[in-house]
């Protein structure tokens, strides 16, 4: 009977795990970036208006969703919550493409939500059915959807464009824009500039000639199209897809976890428009720096625990650049941080890596690739660097700065500063300005460096002090008045092997020897220092809630909005860097009844700002 | 702060002026991003050629003149003065010389008219540009708005014999009027400012 039970509950695994396998063999090969949701039916209650503030759903397909999704669930679209639910993006030379692959339950119920999609006429692709809305196109085969998006990128559709403009014999489009006169000054080169800033070319006389704006358009219709037949060939009828050229991303898939990421920063460098320069000008180190990256992948896998979500990633490299990485990693951990992160502190993170070995390593890899390069300017760069390796003391350089830190946020504090007020005269109304003080909220940071050589930044500060006044001894810490943003005073404190910056005015009066025992509590000092290279601690609530967004640059914005509002933990820790890779777990940690589905969601998100 | 001053025969001075020093680090911290909430944040070098370009346009502009513009970016303050003969013409000259600098064709002269004097009764308001202005500000800025004020000085040849708004306070010399607001107040309620002036006739 037991044996029976066993068979039985087997082949249920079994079948629905090969059913689960369909959505997952529609993901692209040209994928680079997934996400696939495993266990989706812990989006079931999540409404589509809800899924689409999600940043990852933002920047694609906007147009699916109007008037008849609003209210609506996923399970209101009859998606199958049988099989995976994945995200992917991709980057190709001339192209980007992004979208989703889901199951199918019931059509009918699909296109009573997604009602704007059209079936359209596609060539054979073995049964597939092919819709299409806007920029959109669903291809449903098999109980099983792809939802994708191509995208042209702008120096193909213009490379385009112009070829066939100029080979017409037309002139520049957009002559006219030469004529106007910057210098704006008077009414009447005003009011011409007004009618000339909005126009488009002009229409040609011959009404079936197209004018250079309607040719650039059809032009990215046909360069979209023929992407699409590229790939949806290679899905429907070659039957390849991201599963078959990665058998990684395929072991992945198998992990028993709510959902899986998967990056390959390996094709993702292949297509990195920031490299052209190597590739045209210099090809064999450029097929170096292709070798050096081989085998570059992050792997992740997000566990749905009951009261956190987990991200355990693994960041897989080649052997060379593993050698780096390993040396950079071998750094013990440096205790003396640790008492100048306050028991107080809502968030903080140590690193800690061996700079020394990490420079040392990548002069052993890196330069005999730079040596076989015969361009004269990198033979001249390859000169000044063996030069400055022979010349610059090393154990000056890397005894001032070892490569460990730390740091800290201490929240919100006033600071003193100094403002112009206008006072008037209560009888004449005559007004005046005198300095007074102020207050200004800023937020408190603590970051530290390990150092051997603290001598060396002290020389540099007695000799800053005698330069300016601005810069001050002060006994146990160094004072730099007006230091941050012209107003508030940046305090150095040179001690315990330490080279301390910070705004916090206590840490620098009182705690210039460290915190004692006021410092992090025991559990989360083993927490620090058992973590390999990276460990970081923050309190959703108390942090990010309060955080300044003036502060930040607009990508950190995004990824502290994704998580604004929220309540929990996150802590990353970091495992022994190894030849081959590096682990890291992320954990978010929440508390109260929210849904599950939204907080691994949340998580997703973040790591879809953070990776994007 | 803006602080007007009307002769008899309609000609006067315009005073304005902007202090963020005691927003200094938030200023700073500002400018030293790319861009906010979605738009770009210009340089402090921008911000000295937008500045000169509404100088040399105004310089332009029929019935103003004696233009001096001070800038302080240590503490933020701001300040504008100009000569006009007349209140149309130098609401005219203002308009058009913002429509050029912020790239707006569509501010119309309702948005520019805060302004009407006929020798004996001034009507003075906030131009609707401004107040369109404090309506952009977001939720968590707006408790910032609290701690600005905004005091605007009308000043005259002859002394004041009525006026409308009772919040407003006249001068020893009976010949000035000061209305004072706090920023946060005055966009919840633009009308605070308004006021209908009488002058005692020639």
């Amino acid at each position: 009977m037991q044996l029976k039970k066993i068979i039985f509950l087997s082949f249920i695994s079994i079948s629905t795990f090969l059913s689960a396998q369909k959505s997952e063999t529609l993901i692209p090969k040209d994928a680079v970036t997934v996400f696939s949701i495993n266990n989706i039916n812990l989006l079931q209650k999540i409404s589509i208006d809800e899924l689409i503030s999600y940043e990852f759903m933002e920047e694609i397909h906007q147009e699916l969703f109007d008037g008849s999704t609003s209210g609506k669930t996923l399970k209101d679209a009859g998606l199958d919550f049988d099989q995976r639910f994945n995200i992917f993006y991709g980057k190709l030379d001339k192209c980007e493409l992004s979208g989703f692959t889901f199951g199918i339950k019931n059509k009918q119920q699909l296109f009573s939500v997604f009602d704007d999609f059209e079936v359209i006429a596609y060539p054979n692709l073995n049964d597939a059915q092919v819709y299409q809305s806007f920029f959109n196109n669903l291809i449903i085969k098999d109980g099983a959807a792809l939802l994708i998006r191509v995208e042209p990128s702008m120096e193909s559709i213009d490379q385009v464009t112009d070829s066939i403009w100029y080979a017409r014999g037309n002139e520049n489009p957009y002559d006219y824009y030469e004529e106007v006169n910057e210098d704006v000054l008077n009414e009447e080169i005003y009011d011409e500039n007004t009618q000339v800033e909005n126009s488009f070319p002009d229409a040609t006389l011959d009404p079936n000639e197209k004018n250079y704006n309607e040719l650039r358009d059809s032009v990215q219709l046909v360069l979209q199209r023929e992407q699409l037949d590229k790939i949806l060939i290679q899905l429907f009828v070659q039957n390849d897809n991201l599963i078959l050229l990665d058998p990684r991303f395929e072991a992945q898939l198998t992990h028993p976890v709510e959902g899986i990421f998967y990056m390959d920063n390996a094709r993702n460098i292949d297509k990195s428009s920031g490299l052209w320069y190597f590739q045209t000008v210099l090809p064999s180190l450029y097929k170096n720096i292709q070798e050096l990256y081989a085998g570059n992948l992050i792997l992740g896998d997000l566990l749905l625990k009951d009261k956190s979500v987990e991200f355990a990633i693994e960041v897989l490299y080649g052997e060379k650049l593993g050698s780096i990485y390993t040396e950079m990693n071998s750094s013990q951990f440096d205790k003396q941080v640790l008492k100048y992160i306050p028991e107080s502190s809502t968030a903080y993170f140590t690193y800690n890596i061996n700079l020394r070995k990490a420079y040392e390593k990548a002069f052993e890899v890196i330069m005999p690739l730079l040596e076989q390069e015969k361009n004269a300017q990198i033979a001249m760069n390859v000169l000044t660097i063996e030069l400055l390796n022979e010349f610059v003391n090393k154990d000056a350089l890397f005894g001032t700065y070892k490569g460990s830190m730390f740091g800290s946020f201490n929240g919100i504090k006033k600071i003193k500063t100094k403002k112009i007020e206008f006072f008037y005269d209560e009888e004449t109304f005559e007004y005046g300005e005198k300095e007074a003080e102020a207050e200004e909220d800023m937020p408190i940071f603590t970051v530290g460096f390990s150092i051997e050589r603290n001598d060396i930044p002290e020389k540099v500060l007695k000799h800053l002090g005698r330069l300016t006044s601005k810069v001050k001894n002060m006994g146990n810490y160094w004072c730099f008045e007006n230091a941050i943003f012209d107003s508030a005073p940046l305090y150095m404190i040179n001690k315990n092997g330490l080279f301390i910056f910070t705004n916090d005015q206590d840490l620098a009066l009182n705690h210039a020897l460290g915190y004692g025992s006021k410092s992090i509590n025991n559990v989360k000092f083993k927490n620090a220092k058992k973590s390999g290279f990276m460990y970081a601690n923050l309190d959703v609530k108390t942090t990010l809630n309060r955080f300044p967004k003036d502060l930040l640059s607009p990508k950190q914005n995004e990824m502290i909005e994704s998580l604004r509002g929220k309540s929990g933990s996150l802590e990353l820790r970091s495992s022994k860097t190894t030849k081959e890779k590096t682990s890291l777990n992320l954990t978010y940690s929440f508390s109260g009844i929210e849904q599950s589905g939204k907080h691994l969601l949340d998580l997703i998100n973040t790591i879809y700002v953070v990776s994007k | 702060m803006d602080e007007l001053t009307i002769h008899d025969d309609g000609s006067g001075t315009l005073k304005y002026a902007i202090n963020l020093s005691s927003s200094r680090v938030k200023v700073n911290s500002i400018l030293a991003l790319d861009s906010l909430d979605g738009k770009k944040v210009p340089s402090i070098e921008e911000i000295k050629t937008k500045v000169s370009l509404f100088k040399k346009t105004l310089i332009l502009q029929n019935g103003i003149s004696n233009i001096s513009i001070s800038e302080n970016y240590t503490d933020f303050i701001f300040k504008f003065e100009c000569d006009f003969t007349s209140i149309d013409l130098l609401q005219e000259g203002l308009r058009k010389s913002f429509s050029i600098i912020s790239n707006e064709k569509t501010i119309s002269e309702s948005n520019f008219s805060w302004l009407s004097w006929d020798s004996k009764v001034l009507e003075r308001s906030v131009p609707s540009i401004a107040t369109n202005k404090l309506n952009g500000i977001t939720e968590n800025d707006l408790s910032l708005l609290k701690t600005g004020t905004y005091t605007s000085i009308t000043r005259f040849d002859r002394g004041v014999e009525r006026f409308d708004n009772p919040l407003s306070k006249l001068s020893k010399d009976k010949k000035a009027l000061m209305l004072r607001a706090d920023t946060y107040t005055l966009k919840e309620k633009p009308s605070l400012l308004e006021n209908t002036i009488y002058l005692i006739p020639n």
